[in-house]
């Protein structure tokens, strides 16, 4: 894909500060836009404060779409992946890939505003295809929200996590990783087993005082 | 002890228990000789839940302007529509600057217009791309909605609408869980020109299968590829996939869209707008999207010719309980499960009435429509309620102009001052602000809205439902609300008005005489030897049983 226009920072932030102050992911650098899709906030020399040096490349590639979701019951759309830990300092290289017919993003939370305005790195595609960007990673060692932030497309499953050096614990809700905050309510299932189960165990209670007491006497 | 003891302490015992039912409190008291004083419901953080009527937040859009060579009228509204969405829907998200689409949210690929076929100046090949959102919907992270979208002050009901393809973040920014000014109710007015090639593109971006009907819109049953084009349940387009419908209406009206997978909920979800179909004329660069509805700030040639103004009108009601199913479900199979067959439709009802995807008092902002003396405006109007609504102007008398779509002879152009419209119908209504006694009785700020009494009403709180006003400009101040109703105005725009906590007049000088009633005390002797004589009874009745087994030992 090639980005064909490529936006004039300065002006173009004078003017939306003017005249549109709210729709601040609009007026920074780094932001690239086609018809096919858009990058913002990619950084492939930059280094973050924290590092001395860059750990390396890591190339990443990243699909989305409803049927990396089939594996994950109750869930529409998911990447393929749900998680990744990488070195502090590193550089990743990203291949974001939608096998979908629609849009989709893949948006990273957190990151250090000096170097991503706002503290994001948002990719996205607005249909079937590719685009590659790159990021380089604090030293920090921390554990970032990775996910597509169309109306309901984390909530049904589009939501990963980046861990940074191990990372600094899980992410709710992440599917096949961690246990939603806010959980569904399913029917459970009552069978045979389960009846005779408990009414096994019903006897068992009401026979053990008897059996007790005769062990007491035969004591 | 004898036997006839225990006969005593029998009979003790159901003499005692006469007499505490006799003492037992009552439910409600009726109070001696004053009632309880008026109490004032809220006292903490009372008025946490007052919002400023207008919050202004775009002043210098509602100037008439030009943008990228698109004339946009004036819209005096609190909330005018956002004159870079009219720019984009009328030159197409191709041929404007990157400048202006950075000002919309909509994506480059959104609306792209093509050739001049016929070379009458205006573009006749048009690809309109729609997703689907989900707006006041649930989250597996918490228990909160997320997309939320307003109908009125805290009223947040669950709806799915169609949308122009957007680009960036669903949500207003980065902190917050509002959804962004493109995604609302009711889903985008699509406009066209007739004659033009038209290819709607839907992109299923929600999490079940959807497709578009064009109600009414003059298209082949089946594409020239040969695959559906009339949207039916059978062709639904799954989640994740796209699906192009093709046009080119030989008609102009006014005409709807609609989803039609399970269509009596998807419906009443709120999957469907209007479709309207321009007549041709040269250099006629219609406005393709009219976001939210309302005034239509680039009005088409062959309007222009015989009206001063336009305005687009969609009534939409939700049943609560319905719009509820995506807001305590997360899971799609639990969604799919619970509207489907769960849920029973024949036992629907309607609780919230919109006009153009508010309730009173929103309307007020967005919804009015803003008139000068001796115009003439053309009001396409669409009824997609479950029920009809019988649509009344104070103040004026509309001739009726178009029913569906079709243009009426002159002889059958009626006047009145209440329309029926049935489920589905649409009626295009020339409103005359001629002070002649019959178009128009003087200048004021008249209520319009739809007369069956529940219309009015949100969740069954009145004022509300879709109620707006049709208001002579030079009654609106600045911020283009209404002037004269400002102690209205402090008791509407409150979410604990509609959350049914305070009262109706609580705000008026008759807030003692109609506030709500306080309680009155119990009477603290009587609960007391009530309690009293239960106790005995009930240690009485022990200590019988035990003697009674003591005996028997």
């Amino acid at each position: 894909m090639t980005f064909v226009k490529l936006l004039g920072p300065a002006l173009l932030g004078l003017s939306y500060l003017m005249a549109y102050p709210a729709h601040a992911m609009m007026e920074h650098e780094g932001m690239m836009m086609d018809d096919k899709g858009m990058i913002m906030h990619a950084n492939h020399d930059t280094l973050p404060r924290d590092c001395q040096k860059l750990a390396g490349d890591v190339d990443i590639t990243i699909r989305a779409g409803h049927e990396h979701a089939q594996k994950f019951p109750g869930k529409m759309y998911a990447f393929d992946q749900q998680e990744w830990d990488v070195a502090p300092c590193s550089r990743i290289n990203i291949t974001f890939i939608n096998d979908d017919d629609i849009r989709h993003q893949l948006m990273i939370h957190g990151l250090p505003g000096y170097i991503y305005p706002q503290g994001m790195f948002h990719l996205e595609l607005y249909g079937k295809g590719e685009l590659k960007a790159s990021l380089i990673m604090p030293a920090q060692i921390k554990t970032y929200l990775v996910h597509c932030e169309l109306a309901q497309h984390m909530e049904k499953g589009m939501k990963a996590q980046l861990k940074v050096g191990g990372g600094d614990g899980d992410l709710s809700s992440i599917p096949g990783i961690s246990a939603p905050v806010h959980a569904d309510a399913y029917q459970i299932n009552w069978n045979n087993m389960t009846w005779i189960a408990i009414t096994l165990a019903f006897a068992i209670g009401g026979v053990l005082p008897f059996w007790l007491s005769k062990l007491k006497a035969k004591g | 002890m004898p036997k006839k003891n225990l006969a005593i302490l029998s009979i003790l015992l159901l003499a005692l228990i006469m007499v505490t039912i006799k003492f037992a409190p009552d439910l409600i008291l009726t109070p001696a000789i004053t009632a309880p004083a008026t109490i004032r419901t809220l006292i903490k953080g009372e008025n946490s839940g007052i919002e400023k009527p207008c919050l202004n937040e775009h002043p210098e859009w509602r100037e008439a302007q030009e943008i990228d060579g698109v004339k946009i009228e004036a819209s005096p509204l609190c909330e005018p529509d956002n004159p870079y969405d009219v720019a984009a829907s009328v030159r197409g998200t191709n041929q404007i600057s990157m400048q202006t689409l950075m000002q919309t949210h909509l994506s480059e690929d959104a609306l792209v217009m093509g050739e001049d076929l016929d070379h009458d100046g205006d573009p006749d090949i048009i690809h309109i791309k729609l997703e689907i959102v989900e707006l006041n919907g649930s989250s597996p992270d918490g228990n909160y909605l997320v997309n939320t979208y307003d109908i009125a002050p805290g009223v947040q009901p669950g709806l799915w609408v169609f949308a122009p393809k957007s680009s960036g973040m669903a949500l207003k920014n980065f902190n917050s869980l509002v959804a962004n000014p493109l995604l609302r109710a009711p889903s985008p007015v699509i406009r066209v020109e007739q004659g033009d090639k038209v290819y709607i593109t839907l992109e299923n971006t929600h999490y079940l299968p959807h497709t578009i009907h064009l109600h009414g819109v003059d298209h082949p049953w089946r594409t020239a590829a040969g695959e559906d084009n009339d949207g039916m349940e059978e062709h639904a387009v799954f989640p994740g996939r796209s699906h192009t419908y093709e046009i080119q209406p030989r008609h102009a009206g006014t005409m709807l869209y609609h989803c039609h997978v399970q269509t009596a909920q998807h419906f009443m979800m709120g999957l469907h707008g209007m479709f309207i179909v321009e007549e041709n004329r040269p250099n006629n660069w219609v406005q393709t999207f009219n976001i939210g509805a309302g005034q239509v700030r680039h009005p088409s040639v062959a309007v222009k010719e015989t009206y001063q103004q336009e305005y687009d009108l969609f009534y939409q009601s939700i049943d609560k309980r319905l719009s509820q199913i995506i807001q305590t479900n997360i899971d799609p199979r639990l969604i799919a499960k619970n509207m489907a067959r769960d849920y029973n439709m024949t036992e629907s009802h309607e609780n919230y009435f919109l006009l153009n995807g508010h309730s009173f008092p929103y309307t007020l902002r967005d919804g009015l429509i803003a008139v000068n003396e001796n115009e003439r405006i053309k009001l396409r109007i669409a009824n997609v309620q479950r029920s009809p609504i019988a649509l009344h102007f104070h103040g004026h008398k509309a001739t009726l102009t178009d029913n569906d779509g079709v243009s009426l002879p002159e002889a059958l152009q009626t006047i009145r001052d209440v329309f029926d419209i049935a489920p589905a119908q649409r009626l295009d209504l020339s409103l005359q602000t001629i002070n002649d006694g019959l178009h128009s009785y003087s200048p004021g700020l008249w209520m319009f809205h739809d007369h069956v009494p529940t219309g009015t009403t949100t969740d069954g709180m009145e004022p509300g439902g879709n109620m707006a006003i049709l208001a002579y400009r030079s009654l609106l101040d600045e911020q283009g609300m209404p002037t004269l109703h400002d102690q209205l105005l402090a008791q509407v725009f409150d979410k604990n008005y509609y959350a049914k906590i305070r009262p109706v007049w609580e705000g008026s000088n008759y807030a003692v005489q109609l506030g709500d009633a306080g309680l009155l005390q119990p009477h603290l002797l009587r609960i007391m030897v009530f309690a009293l004589l239960v106790g005995l009874s009930l240690g009485l009745l022990i200590f019988i049983v035990l003697f009674i087994k003591r005996g028997r030992a």
